[in-house]
């Protein structure tokens, strides 16, 4: 089945991507944190999204599309524009680099961060590999 | 730019040099500057510690001006390290108050007959007695001469001990532990009986075009201010980079022979805000505020460690005591010692310990990995100048030759190298085999384009951590972007657009500059340092690496790498337009950047 970025089934797609993935199981078991990854408009997106994922010792353990960042605060808010969204996805875009260029905004525990950039990165690869199709 | 003050030690005199209004556009300011205005002065025969030797102290077109990461100035001259190209940047206060007073440079000559320091009160410069100063450490020497002075606000740059008894890494230092400690200019101020300048202005800094430069600053402030890296620099000082990286295996343990070391997450930037941080310090008007601010336990504050003094004195001595760390800075910037240089070498002195090149009767103590208060003895020698210190006080390549293992020593041309290893990350082999001052990490800190900062907005692909001759473009190009950037001086955390940098720079100076301008601006002035390198001696063998670094590891992430440095070097000849047989920029290329003046002087 066509998993196309952005939708609710590749966020469920990305889950269970998570949950079955064994080296995401072992690069990120000592993971704790939720996480918010909010999509500005660019390109054919109109409007903001905001996917929030609760990471725990390797798993995911809950998704979910929010309006707003109200009725949480999550560990990390990740912010980029949906055009730089698709080329990380596509692999066009290092996650590293779009970090230290301006092009993905990282909010939270940077000394969290630093430590785990193996497990962000893993994590980047299963977002990547789950998606077959990217809106354009 | 406003006029540089000459003094000469020597007789007292005082005059005021105009810049020339040309070489203010071709060279912006700051290193470039300095290096076209020493040209005719560094000569092969000048002896770096010699009354004749010139000290050159220069700011940048937006130095004070509160823009992004531009507190700063550099000191340049001729290394007593390297006997060639010296340059060493430095934050604080001191380059904006030098500025206040009207001036955007000090050009020290002669030798005084007796120990002094400089006071400069806006255009009022005095000579002044420093008996009294001679001989106190680096903190101690600005209370004193502030106290002298009496004038709220003045800053003081000074030497400490080290400089004084001529140690070849020592700097010259300023406010917090703020240091222009690369390549022994602290020596040379030694030499010249020249303990410290202080400086204290109220002029206005002069702008070309103040209404379109205050908008922009301040887009650019806040740009930088939420920019990842800043944040990281911020919360966890640069030693924030520790984690990654040792993840990716660049950064050195064991003096640069080990891939890996137990408990190395226990020295870095996120260890140090997790347990000793209390609070943090920023060079002038600087919205990132990477100082670090520690208390031990005893109610002292003190300087915590950036990311090189956190290495220097962690994994490179396989020490993973952080307060240790803190510690060994503080001797060392007390005495006034780059740290970087005096922990390499104390690395070397353990590293030859263990291979019986030295025993217990050379090193008047037992040297063992991990021992941290070895390391502090071997300061208080190397600072003194006392037993095996004398001779570590000249560095590791002279250290290590004594001895008569040269090749040991882990340094490029006379400067020991910084703690990225090209092992883990490939760009860092060309940085450290063409930088115009030594093995130097900040000419181009290309790691972080080898972690991933290729900005496209400045022409950087990206391109893998281990790649070769195919990246030797891209780190040419950066050179000449981190040479432009040491021309303004900004300082190398000030990670905003390209594009943001040139419009200030327009906005201050008047100019219609484009990006590729300033690159080309930048690669002007390597390539006239590069001049004055081979002036002074340089050749292509010259551009090499030590020993240890074409070694692969045997174990850790980059086990079995080792950089081929020969094809990348003809690639990167290539690139910047240099001949492959002797490296000298082709008289092509010289034309190119109008620099044809200097072929008679490097093809003769």
């Amino acid at each position: 089945m066509a998993v196309i970025f952005p939708s609710f089934e590749w966020l469920e797609g990305l889950s269970e991507k998570l949950n079955s993935d064994a080296k995401y199981a072992q690069i990120a078991r000592n993971w704790e944190g939720d996480m918010c990854v909010v999509i500005e408009p660019s390109g054919p997106l109109t409007e903001h999204l905001l996917y929030y994922l609760d990471l725990w010792h390797g798993k995911c353990r809950k998704t979910e599309i929010l309006k707003d960042l109200s009725s949480v605060k999550p560990k990390f808010v990740l912010t980029a524009t949906y055009d730089n969204i698709s080329r990380i996805m596509k692999g066009e875009l290092d996650a590293m680099t779009a970090m230290m260029t301006r092009k993905l905004h990282v909010q939270g525990n940077m000394a969290y961060m630093m430590r785990n950039v193996p497990t962000v990165l893993d994590f980047v690869r299963c977002a990547r590999e789950v998606t077959t199709e990217i809106l354009s | 730019m406003q006029p540089i003050l000459k003094v000469n030690l020597t007789t007292g005199e005082t005059s005021e040099y105009v810049i020339p209004p040309e070489w203010e556009c071709d060279y912006l300011g700051g290193a470039s500057l300095a290096a076209r205005l020493l040209y005719p002065v560094l000569t092969r025969n000048l002896d770096p510690v010699s009354p004749e030797v010139p000290l050159l102290f220069l700011n940048g077109p937006l130095t004070g001006t509160a823009g992004p990461a531009v507190g700063r100035f550099v000191v340049c001259g001729k290394s007593p390290a390297t006997g060639l190209w010296a340059e060493s940047n430095c934050g604080g206060f001191w380059g904006p108050e030098l500025r206040f007073c009207g001036y955007d440079g000090l050009w020290i000559n002669g030798k005084a007959d007796r120990p002094v320091y400089l006071w400069l009160n806006d255009d009022r410069l005095e000579v002044r007695d420093a008996e009294g100063v001679w001989g106190k450490d680096t903190y101690e020497s600005q209370e004193i001469i502030k106290s002298e002075i009496g004038v709220p606000g003045a800053h003081v740059l000074t030497i400490g001990p080290a400089g004084e008894n001529g140690v070849l890494f020592a700097g010259l230092f300023c406010d917090h532990g703020r240091t222009a400690g690369r390549t022994g200019l602290g020596a040379v101020a030694g030499s010249k009986n020249l303990k410290a300048i202080a400086v204290k202005g109220t002029q206005k800094i002069p702008l070309a075009q103040p209404e379109a430069y205050a908008p922009l600053r301040s887009q650019a402030n806040r740009a930088l201010k939420a920019d990842n890296i800043s944040q990281v620099t911020h919360d966890l000082g640069t030693a924030g980079v520790a984690d990654y990286a040792d993840y990716l295996g660049s950064m050195p343990k064991k003096y640069y022979h080990q891939g890996t070391m137990e408990n190395v997450d226990k020295v870095s930037g996120s260890t140090m805000a997790e347990t000793i941080l209390t609070g943090v310090s920023a060079c002038h008007a600087c919205v990132i505020a990477c100082g670090r601010v520690v208390n031990l336990g005893d109610g002292v504050k003190r300087k915590g460690p950036e990311y090189e003094t956190v290495v220097g004195f962690g994994p490179n001595i396989l020490n993973d005591n952080l307060e240790e760390i803190v510690r060994l800075n503080e001797i060392c910037d007390r005495y006034g010692m780059d740290t970087i240089s005096a922990s390499n070498t104390v690395g070397l002195a353990y590293y030859l310990f263990e291979l019986g090149v030295i025993g217990e009767a050379e090193a008047g103590l037992s040297l063992h990995w991990g021992d941290t208060s070895a390391a502090a003895q071997l300061l208080h020698l190397m600072a003194r100048r006392e037993g095996i210190g004398e001779w570590m006080a000249q560095g590791s390549c002279r250290f290590a030759a004594h001895f008569g293992v040269e090749e040991e020593a882990v340094q490029v041309n006379g400067l020991e190298v910084a703690y990225h290893d090209p092992r883990g990350v490939s760009g860092m082999a060309l940085v450290y085999a063409t930088s115009p001052r030594g093995a130097c990490h900040n000419k181009s800190d290309y790691f972080f384009v080898d972690w991933g900062q290729a900005d496209p907005s400045l022409g950087l692909e990206f391109f893998d951590k281990h790649a070769g001759a195919e990246k030797a473009a891209n780190v040419a190009h950066h050179q000449n972007w981190r040479s432009a950037c040491d021309s303004l001086v900004m300082c190398i955390f000030g990670n905003i657009a390209p594009e943001m940098v040139a419009g200030l720079v327009n906005a201050a100076c008047g100019y219609d500059l484009s990006v590729d301008d300033m690159l080309t601006c930048g690669e002007r002035g390597w390539t006239l340092k590069r001049a004055i390198n081979h002036r002074l001696g340089l050749t292509r063998l010259n551009d090499k690496l030590p020993k240890a670094l074409l070694e692969p590891l045997a174990d850790g992430p980059i086990a079995g790498f080792v950089p081929d440095l020969e094809s990348m070097l003809l690639a990167y000849y290539s690139a910047r337009g240099w001949d492959p047989e002797t490296g000298k920029p082709t008289l092509k290329k010289l034309a190119e950047l109008g620099l044809e003046w200097v072929a008679q002087d490097i093809w003769k």
